[in-house]
């Protein structure tokens, strides 16, 4: 019973960073329809650069999250206006290769500046944890879902109370219907990339603290990034939270009780039903 | 008339490209051996790649300094043509093709990993083209019947049997063993291995389990261990699973007397990216500095000195990937030298018959090509630094026994 | 996109170059019939990809794993000690089309992303099954003695000409696909699923044979890539590099097209070789941003631009016409 409820608090905290991996995708996606096959390697890139930070000026690594934030927003925003606004309109087929040609790229680029090693930052404070009745609670990953947990609300709070925000999810819902009202969509979609970058930046920052990861570690991020998506239901805020926390409940369960080998088939398994039954994600939110 | 044109401009850039750079040396083309490698600079194992790819250039750099090889009252330059594999076992088997037929290189050097050493050993046999190499364990690769292909490192099922001697000398004694194993080919074997070896000398395996290759979470697999209570917790896998099961095992307080990783804690990433918690830790390893075997002449003289110059090369100290891909050259040097001949099939029986002890330490094979003769080591990380403990005769500084409590490390 | 009839020279173009490829292997040289044996497979696969993704619209992001199935089907027969190539072909076609019409009738239901996400699941929950079950060598892979045919040993080479006929199959295949009214009903399906069901046109059972004659397609490139590697893992069986090449390979040469996907081949396949010869540690990021550029310029593939008499304004009214 006491591994039963370990298990239980470790899927929930497993799912608070992957819910963080799958919100920019999510906005993304639901947003702009297109889905960003880069988004791993933005994670990646943030993770990168809270290791720089935290190895060349002893920054904690939860002070770096702002910076990763603000460097990936960045980087969307000129990979938005540079590349990806030539292809929004355009088929699945083409923005799908378009991101897998940048991820190449990029991977390849984190490759030549910070080499093939494992990484991972290891603070004075990693390992530290609570016990509950026999349960452990590691704090850095509580601490990590809480963060991910703020950082969804803000999302969700910024969507919903400022102009651009209204003005993004308005071109979600109708792109030539936002126009005529005024809106600049290749501004909002600008910025809705932007954004994605930026917490694809902030989960690698928590991805730094908690795994180990290299060049090549994107692609497990972004597959489970597909999986929470299609679980929550595309471009909503509470969509990822929940998918996320599903993903990781299910996935933990899996591999304790089912065989440890067996939790990634499972869990794709458990998407493919989801979508032949329920294509709309189990938050049952509709998106075009 | 615009498809006519493009055809042909198609069909000039192909034939450029197949024609293409084979002016590299032929087969001892002269006064150069030329060797070629399959290695992985980009993808997942790019890493363990560069690592085998500075063994074999530290060879190369050596030999040459060293004034050459010298075959049959000839003296040779040596050089070794690369191709990046990308750490698919797919592109390493085209590469190797092409480094035999394209650049007319007669000898390889094997990639890094089971898996693409497999695929690139089926082209070395069907090519009849001599391959040694120094980073593929698992022994899946050597039922094959293959004659061509050489490994010159202890199988995988190994890796892992000299921590659970190094603590069945210990006291308290330990009894009771878990080990988890990223699924992929080399893994697989050390979990096997090590398993088969701690049921026969006393050890109750309570728990084991596969987890899929480059997983980013194994809480799961963590919490199960706990609930089991091992007295030896172990890994099979690579640097990426050390560190996530170390990490992991910290998170959730599981206190243990041994904990003990197939490859990780050699690499300097491993102490790097855990500081402190990677004290007491134990790594088993194909070699260290600390053996005491004593190369011959004219074959790197000696452990300590190949790590002095290596370090004075390349920056940091050797580990025992770049040593085994070292050594694999050196036997290619053995069976060239001693068998007096660079004709292919002759090197291969030179291989074959090869039973020498360099500064890596024997190389011999048994039937399958693979060398069983050479006993395995094992490190621990002792206040930041990997020292060599075990087997007790190459013993740089004593086991740092019991593990304290994670606070305490 | 061009004209379902296609461009006739390309398509004589295409035929004419699989006649040429037949005298690959008088040079001799087991590097050029591997590298010519590449191009003629990922042809075959990205044909397969065609059918269902080119000509019927439904853009699959999985299509590696009849690839796959192919292989493991043939490598499973040679552990029972078959090991005809020609009865392996077969036996990797009827495997993959057994799977494309078992998981299509519900996975063709989803349209646009659903459908790429869906069968992207299927191929890498395939990977992560096989890598568990040890009757299929789990993640110690197959490897197959050499093939056979009709009971006697042949030499290496039968796989370039095995991998020719499975390439030549589905150039054949396409181009009557492309001729038939099973073509006619996948455009239609395409370009309106909803009208072609009020003429008529039963959309699952169309999208069905398209699928599973997808999968025959790249089956049968896996069961001969089985004998030509000699190995197979889950791995290298369900590479990324073998899902998204043949994509890129037809949308190089033209989506839904008969000559496009051959002709993406051989060009993809030269740049990557150039790539691979002159930049070990930076040929991913030049593949990379190749890919890119290709995606940006040449939406439409080479055909189109060839077909097109003003390229240059191609290029710029593609840079319009999907940006906002």
């Amino acid at each position: 019973m006491q591994l039963f409820f370990q298990d239980l608090v470790n899927g929930i905290l497993t799912g608070g960073i992957l819910a963080l991996v799958a919100l920019g995708f999510s906005l993304v996606w639901g947003i702009m329809n297109i889905i960003n096959l880069a988004h791993g390697t933005f994670i990646m890139l943030g993770a990168y650069v809270t290791y720089q930070l935290f190895v060349s000026f002893h920054l904690d690594p939860f002070l770096c999250i702002p910076i990763a934030f603000v460097v990936l927003f960045a980087l969307g925003y000129v990979t938005q206006l540079s590349i990806i606004n030539y292809v929004v309109r355009a088929p699945v087929l083409t923005t799908f290769l378009l991101t897998f040609g940048l991820s190449l790229l990029l991977e390849n680029v984190i490759l030549l500046i910070w080499t093939g090693d494992t990484r991972s930052v290891t603070t004075g404070y990693s390992g530290a944890h609570l016990d509950v009745g026999g349960i452990t609670i590691p704090l850095v990953k509580l601490l990590t879902l809480v963060i991910a947990l703020a950082i969804g609300g803000l999302t969700q709070l910024w969507l919903a109370r400022t102009k651009l925000g209204r003005a993004i999810r308005a071109t979600s819902m109708d792109v030539g219907a936002a126009q005529l009202t005024g809106v600049r969509v290749a501004h909002v979609y600008a910025i809705v990339f932007a954004l994605s970058a930026g917490l694809a930046g902030a989960a690698g920052s928590l991805i730094s603290v908690s795994y180990a990861f290299s060049p090549s570690s994107a692609t497990p991020f972004l597959i489970k990034g597909f999986i929470v998506c299609v679980l929550g239901g595309l471009g909503s805020v509470q969509g990822a939270l929940v998918g996320g926390l599903v993903y990781g409940i299910v996935e933990t369960f899996a591999s304790q009780y089912i065989g440890a080998g067996y939790a990634d088939a499972v869990a794709l398994a458990v998407l493919l039903v989801i979508l032949v039954f329920r294509p709309t994600g189990i938050m049952g939110r509709a998106t075009a | 008339m615009k498809t006519r044109s493009l055809a042909l401009a198609l069909a000039l850039a192909f034939a450029a490209v197949v024609a293409g750079p084979s002016v590299s040396a032929v087969r001892a083309a002269d006064d150069t051996i030329v060797f070629g490698a399959a290695v992985s600079l980009t993808g997942s194992l790019a890493k363990e790649g560069h690592l085998t790819q500075e063994g074999y250039d530290f060879w190369k750099d050596w030999i040459n300094a060293h004034g050459g090889m010298k075959v049959a009252g000839k003296t040779y330059k040596v050089d070794i043509k690369y191709y990046d594999d990308e750490s698919s076992p797919q592109t390493a088997a085209r590469l190797v093709e092409k480094l035999i037929d394209q650049d007319h290189v007669g000898f390889i050097l094997g990639p890094y990993g089971s898996g693409t050493t497999f695929s690139a050993a089926a082209v070395a046999e069907r090519k009849k083209v001599p391959m040694v190499e120094g980073n593929g364990a698992a022994e899946r690769i050597f039922n094959q019947g293959y004659r061509y292909t050489f490994g010159i490192l202890s199988p995988a099922r190994r890796y892992l049997e000299g921590i659970v001697d190094m603590g069945k000398a210990q006291t308290p004694k330990p009894k009771t063993l878990a080990i988890s194993a990223s699924n992929d080919l080399f893994s697989v074997e050390v979990q096997q291995g090590v398993v088969d070896y701690a049921k026969a000398h006393g050890i109750d395996v309570v728990y084991t389990a596969k987890y899929p290759e480059n997983s980013t979470d194994v809480s799961a697999v963590i919490s199960a261990i706990k609930a089991a209570h091992p007295d030896i917790i172990l890994n099979a896998g690579h640097t990426n699973d050390a560190l996530l099961v170390h990490k992991g095992l910290k998170e959730q307080n599981v206190q243990a007397m041994i904990y003990g990783y197939s490859v990780g804690p050699d690499t300097p990433d491993f102490r790097n990216a855990l500081g402190r918690d990677a004290n007491y830790v134990f790594g088993s390893a194909q070699w260290s500095d600390a053996v005491k075997y004593k190369g011959e002449k004219g074959f790197i003289p000696s452990a300590p000195q190949y790590a002095a110059e290596f370090q004075k090369k390349f920056g940091h100290k050797p580990d025992y990937h770049n040593a085994e891909s070292t050594a694999a050259c050196l036997a290619f040097q053995y069976a060239m030298q001693r068998g007096g001949s660079l004709d292919t099939e002759k090197v291969r029986d030179a291989l074959a018959k090869l039973d020498v002890t360099t500064f890596f330490g024997i190389l011999k094979f048994d039937s399958r090509g693979l060398n069983v003769f050479k006993p395995m080591v094992v490190n621990q990380i002792q206040n930041g630094e990997l020292v060599t403990v075990w087997p007790a005769g190459l013993a740089q500084a004593k086991v740092a026994w019991p593990t304290p409590v994670w606070a305490k490390r | 996109m061009i004209g379902i009839a296609g461009n006739r020279v390309a398509i004589l173009v295409a035929a004419l170059a699989m006649l040429a490829l037949l005298f690959v292997p008088l040079a001799k040289s087991d590097y050029t019939n591997a590298l010519f044996r590449g191009i003629l497979m990922y042809g075959a696969m990205s044909y397969g990809w065609n059918v269902i993704g080119g000509y019927t619209g439904y853009v699959s992001f999985g299509n590696v794993v009849f690839f796959g199935i192919g292989a493991y089907a043939a490598a499973l027969l040679a552990t029972h000690g078959i090991t005809d190539i020609g009865l392996s072909i077969v036996a990797a076609m009827v495997a993959a089309a057994l799977f494309a019409v078992v998981l299509g009738i519900p996975v063709l239901r989803l349209q646009g992303h659903y459908f790429g996400i869906a069968t992207l699941s299927i191929a890498l929950a395939a990977q992560d099954l096989i890598s568990n079950i040890d009757a299929f060598g789990a993640t110690n892979g197959l490897s197959p003695k050499a093939a056979t045919l009709f009971g006697a040993a042949v030499p290496y080479v039968v796989t370039y000409y095995a991998m020719w006929v499975v390439c030549a199959l589905a150039l054949a295949g396409t181009y009557a696909v492309s001729r038939s009214r099973l073509g006619y009903a996948l455009v239609a399906i395409r370009e309106n699923e909803g009208a072609a069901a009020v003429l008529g046109i039963n959309p699952t059972k169309y999208k069905v044979i398209a699928w599973a004659i997808s999968g025959m397609m790249g089956g049968g490139a896996g069961a001969v890539f089985v004998y030509a590697n000699s190995y197979i893992d889950p791995a290298t069986a369900f590479a990324v590099d073998n899902n998204v090449f043949p994509i890129v390979m037809a949308l190089l040469g033209g989506v839904g097209t008969v000559a496009g996907p051959l002709l993406g081949a051989f060009i993809l396949t030269a740049i990557n070789e150039t790539l691979w010869n002159h930049f070990p540690f930076i040929h991913t990021l030049f593949f990379g941003a190749v890919i890119v550029i290709v995606v940006l310029f040449l939406p439409r593939g080479l055909l189109a631009l060839i077909a097109a008499r003003r390229s240059w304004s191609l290029y710029v009214q593609h840079l319009r016409a999907y940006r906002v």
